[in-house]
């Protein structure tokens, strides 16, 4: 007879883990005790060596579905106790390392049973779940995962259900959020005043106000929607009203695969992203029969989907007939969504007509996450329920130091790095919203709590020296005593990007809308060689002037002004004659304003310089009068990109190039150029829309392609928002392929904003050789 | 390092430039235990029995010279005046020296020294000194004037820019941005064929009448760097936050435009006809009616109050709440 002492880290905690563990000892007769110390889960054997081998192949084989193993540590017990039985014992809080909490599931398949079994006792319970699914980050407070630790302290368990969350053989044993109709979270029914209508049966009622054309704000598991018709344009666009927000498309929640293939397109794979245990809102492309309000997606070529997820919104649409329902965050725009009870009451008033509402507190508001396939490859938009705080294994990478990185400044997560895992935080958004703003410090101390991080040794940020994170930063490295490490915005990203790819040394072209550069202009359009170290600029587009700042983000026309006036074959008299005959309205306060902004050029007041790719794209999307003002991030290109679905792609645009302090730059004035050349020959706008794009991917790609040859590197990554377009993305590898060299994507990670921290938490804590 | 344009335009560069080469280099600081040059009010004061003596000096330049509603000699007046003003002191004189340019023509100067006497005019103030001095034509652009104001106010009556109380209300005597973007708007070019002009004026008629209608805690006249600036600098030296209401805070619509098309905004640049001031919440309305009273209070207004939080936030009606920075000299684009 032999002893042996397993420690498991990873996924191992509310999982079922333990009583996995419990059911393949008791089989093998191996005697011994299991438990959690928070961080790793503890497991001694007593029994026949063969039996004690079979175990260990059943852990790694057999393990629980959601659960993760990293790592298995086995040591030889000599003159051990002896055990008579195979025991689970209470849970240890005092440890160390690092843990690892689960992220948010879908209701699985014997629950989702259970609710709608007129004879189980969980009968439509809204709140159903067990060891295989349901809530858990959104619902944790502290470690280790113990129900007392959780907002589900607030329900007591009653007979029924205490027996099953002690049974190691039940499916509900130490299933933290398992509850009852009887023990767990009521819903109540709200009318806009606050009046709780009292409904016997809140979810019916809610289906009827919704299918009467009302507005309803719901309270789900880690946030609140606000919930309405697809159909009904009067109602779409009462929603739009109330929030202000003009354009930005709506993700809807369909009940199945076969209702939403009656409005989109869904591949294999979108298929089963939809169907995934993380259920995230998958982007797809509008199909033929498309049939809802045009202003749900206006102008766009896709539509942001998901399945529910929770059995509260599965007994939604099993009581409705409704083919989808928008669900979108209930939110001031940029503003956390909202989580409390008196929030959703209170500051949703003129927003919803209703709100459904339940007694369950949210500790960690976690928004949807989104995911588009690009040429069959899955991108992260937004990552977040459903994968946070699933941490990145950095395998050593990095220093054994406690590291956290704040991130850039819209599309805001978090990293902290804590024994060489990188756990990136939920979604935290706009962090100049002073609520956002509120809502990051939040969410890093609940993160410091479930990771048992009590300090840090170096303190990541952005170079931008206004973001409201960098001050962060700069506070919270006083705070504790940490080195402030800054790391170049586009650095970050090819870090990011590297890692997920398990490389170092790679040429990445990083193109999104805005990046503080190490010049101190305005990034977005860069060739760096990056490697976790250091990076180089060899490349970029055109620096152009940005003439009012920011105001040229949001009135696209402006750069094209100012693009159109760096071309050396349009003389400024022309730009001026072709912007007040064909893009006046475009400027608010027309003509005066078209001739202030060339004043601006010249004195420079308030004039930026950006080599930002989105500027361009917008650029392009308004000369093509495509879009004019800018209400959401990236709207002006995701528009252009829709825009030129249709096209053949039967024209090309000439591409050239100049040698900029010792850099190699596109000429985009020469693109804007050529657009206006096709315009004025007739081109079709769809065509224009895809050569302009085909042009700056097959620069950008040029430039990197000579930069990766002169520095013989193999690797050519692609970065930053601009590669959640199709079409650039398409064009770009094709491009990088063509010229024998390997092309890098984000797998999972956001090629976005959303994996800045993740890449600066990298870069900070490198460990130098 | 070299100095820049953008260590003379307020923000945190200047802030750096005079906490690091100007007051680390002065030994003596205050006298009398008054307020001296570290606590960078708007003044010093000199203590003299149960009254002190207010002491401030201002230099300055102007592009143009000339522009509608006023000139450099208005603004040379003015700026020390409202100086001393902001201290809660009445402003009896001021000391006036003048670098001109080797070839500028004497009407200008002629212009200026009438309008800087009719600026003293309005407040009672005298010009009690001065000096001229005459540089070569190319080591000076027109004209820099400095000017030094002296006042004298009760030991009591002292009013700091850095002793705001949390539920203090915040008032604005009128409209912000009208001197920076008309200036702006005038070296732009940018034509309006409106009334857009300089707000530059003394304040001290106005601080008269509302100190005498209640109690206010705090004060600052908003000039480099403009609204945002002056009530950041007295959050933050008063240690507390401030909640405004964007809708409230009143701007012309002028101003609006041009800060529309320049992409500037009218809360970061400067006034010379301003003050900002936090009193306490029940004299709020009191003082409000006083200053209304006066012909530069016509348009003013209760924007906000005092907070224990230790930001400056701005509420607007859709937008939600936001933040209002320091604003620095050339800020860079961070809209994606
Ligand atoms: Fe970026
Ligand atoms: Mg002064
Ligand atoms: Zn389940
Ligand atoms: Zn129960």
């Amino acid at each position: 007879m032999e002893s042996t002492k397993i420690l498991v880290q990873g996924i191992v905690q509310g999982v079922g883990f333990r009583p996995f563990v419990y059911r393949v000892a008791t089989e093998l007769k191996l005697k011994g005790y299991v438990r959690n110390l928070g961080n790793v889960v503890e497991i001694v054997l007593q029994g026949e060596k063969k039996n004690i081998e079979q175990f260990l192949y059943d852990l790694e084989n057999k393990k629980p579905p959601i659960s993760k193993i990293n790592s298995i540590k086995t040591q030889c017990l000599k003159n051990n106790d002896k055990y008579d039985e195979f025991k689970i014992y209470e849970s240890l809080d005092n440890f160390s390392g690092a843990s690892v909490i689960p992220p948010d599931l879908a209701i699985c398949d014997n629950c989702l049973k259970e609710i709608r079994d007129p004879n189980n006792r969980r009968y439509h319970h809204p709140f159903n779940a067990c060891t295989d699914c349901g809530p858990r980050f959104t619902v944790i407070e502290n470690l280790p995962y113990d129900r007392d630790k959780t907002t589900m302290d607030d329900f007591p368990l009653c007979d029924k259900c205490e027996k099953e969350y002690k049974d190691p053989l039940n499916r509900r044993y130490h299933a933290e959020a398992m509850c009852c109709p009887d023990c767990g979270p009521k819903l109540s029914l709200f009318d806009k005043d606050d009046n709780d209508l009292n409904s016997k049966h809140p979810l019916h009622d809610t289906v009827k106000l919704l299918d009467e054309g009302n507005i309803l704000s719901i309270k789900g598991i880690g946030g609140t929607h606000l919930v309405c018709k697809v159909t009904d344009e009067d109602v779409v666009n009462r929603l739009r009203k109330r929030l202000g927000r003009k354009s930005q498309p709506f993700a809807v929640m369909s009940p199945d695969i076969e209702t939403s293939l009656t409005f989109t397109e869904i591949s294999q794979k979108e298929k089963i992203t939809l169907k995934s245990k993380e259920r995230p809102i998958v982007v797809l492309k509008k199909s033929k029969d498309y049939y809802f309000a045009d202003s749900v997606a206006p102008n766009l070529h896709t539509i942001g989907v998901m399945l529910p997820y929770s059995p509260l919104h599965n007994l939604l649409f099993d009581f409705s007939d409704e083919p989808a329902y928008i669900m979108t965050s209930a939110n001031v725009p940029g503003e956390p969504m909202m989580i409390s009870n008196e929030e959703i009451l209170g500051n949703l008033k003129g927003i919803s007509d209703y709100s459904l509402i339940h007694n369950r507190r949210i500790v960690n508001r976690c928004d949807d996450s989104v995911v588009r396939y690009r040429n069959d490859f899955l991108s992260f938009i937004r990552r977040s329920r459903g994968y946070t705080p699933e941490p990145y294994d950095l395998k050593g990478k990095v220093l054994n130091k406690n590291v956290l990185a704040l991130g850039p400044e819209l599309d805001v997560t978090f990293t902290i790095v804590k024994n060489n895992l990188a756990y990136v935080s939920q979604h935290i958004g706009n962090t100049n919203k002073y609520k956002t703003y509120l809502f990051l410090q939040d969410a890093i101390k609940n993160m410091m709590n479930i990771t048992k991080t009590n300090d840090f040794d170096i303190i990541a940020c952005d170079m931008h020296p206004q973001f409201f994170t960098t001050k962060l930063a700069k506070e919270l490295s006083e705070k504790y005593n940490a080195e402030l490490v800054q790391v170049q915005h586009h650095h970050a990203h090819g870090v990011a990007l590297a890692n997920d790819n398990d490389i170092d040394e790679m040429i990445v072209i990083a193109s999104d809308g805005v990046g503080y550069g190490s010049d101190g202009t305005a990034w977005g359009g860069e060739i760096l060689y990056t490697d976790i170290e250091s990076f180089e600029r060899l490349g970029s587009l055109m620096p152009q002037k940005m003439p009012g700042g920011d105001l040229c983000a949001k009135y696209p026309v402006r750069m094209l002004a100012s693009i159109l006036d760096s071309c050396e074959s349009f003389s400024r008299d022309e730009v001026i004659k072709l912007l007040k005959e064909s893009y006046v309205d475009y400027f608010p306060h027309g003509d005066m304003e078209i001739e202030t902004l060339f004043k601006q050029l010249d004195s420079n007041l308030n004039v930026g310089i950006t080599s930002s790719t989105g500027r361009v794209l917008d650029s392009i999307s308004t000369a093509l009068n495509i879009c004019g003002e800018r209400n959401f991030e990236g709207e002006a290109a995701m528009k252009l990109e829709s825009a030129a679905i249709p096209a053949k792609g039967e024209y090309n645009i000439p591409l050239r190039f100049k040698k900029l302090n010792k850099r190699i730059v596109l000429d985009t004035g020469n693109i804007l150029k050529n657009v206006i050349d096709l315009i004025k020959d007739g081109v079709e706008k769809s065509e224009i829309a895809y050569a302009g794009q085909v042009a700056v991917s097959e620069g950008l790609s040029k430039i990197a392609v000579d930069a990766a040859s002169e520095k013989g590197v193999k690797y050519i990554g692609a970065t930053g928002g601009t590669f959640y377009n199709e079409l650039i993305s398409l064009t770009t590898k094709n491009y990088i392929e063509k010229s024998g060299f390997e092309f890098i994507q984000h797998k999972n990670s956001c090629a976005g904003d959303g994996s800045v921290s993740l890449g600066q938490a990298i870069v900070a804590a490198y460990k130098k050789k | 390092m070299k100095i820049g344009m953008n260590h003379g335009a307020g923000g945190e560069v200047m802030e750096n430039l005079i906490k690091d080469t100007i007051l680390g280099n002065v030994t003596k600081k205050a006298v009398n235990d008054g307020i001296g040059l570290d606590s960078l009010d708007d003044g010093a004061t000199i203590p003299i029995g149960n009254q002190q003596i207010v002491i401030t000096t201002d230099g300055h330049t102007v592009n143009p010279l000339f522009f509608p509603g006023g000139d450099i000699g208005r603004i040379a007046a003015a700026g020390t005046i409202n100086d001393v003003s902001m201290m809660g002191a009445k402003p009896l004189a001021i000391t006036n020296s003048m670098i001109i340019q080797e070839g500028f023509p004497e009407e200008s100067l002629d212009t200026i020294m009438k309008s800087m006497d009719a600026c003293c005019q309005e407040v009672d103030v005298a010009i009690v000194a001065g000096d001229t001095k005459v540089m070569e034509s190319d080591k000076l652009d027109g004209i820099v004037i400095s000017t030094t104001g002296l006042g004298i106010v009760d030991t009591d009556k002292v009013i700091r820019d850095s002793t705001l109380e949390i539920g203090d209300k915040i008032i604005i005597t009128g409209t912000v941005g009208d001197h920076g973007l008309s200036l702006m708007s005038l070296r732009e070019g940018i034509n309006f064929e409106s009334t857009l002009q300089s707000d530059v004026a003394p304040m001290w008629g106005i601080v008269e009448k509302a100190t005498a209608a209640g109690e206010i805690h705090a004060m600052k006249d908003p000039t480099r760097g403009g609204f945002a600036n002056a009530i950041n600098e007295m959050a933050d030296k008063s240690g507390v936050g401030v909640l405004l209401q964007d809708d409230s805070i009143p701007i012309r619509d002028e101003v609006r435009g041009v800060s529309d098309m320049l992409g500037i905004d009218p809360y970061e640049v400067a006034n010379e006809g301003k003050v900002v001031m936090g009193v306490k919440a029940s004299d709020a309305e009191d003082i409000l009616k006083a200053i209304k009273k006066d012909k530069y209070g016509k348009n003013a207004a209760i924007i906000g109050e005092v907070t224990d939080d230790n930001h400056v936030l701005v509420e607007t009606p859709v937008g939600g709440v936001r933040i209002m920075e320091t604003p620095i000299a050339d800020p860079v684009p961070r809209v994606c």
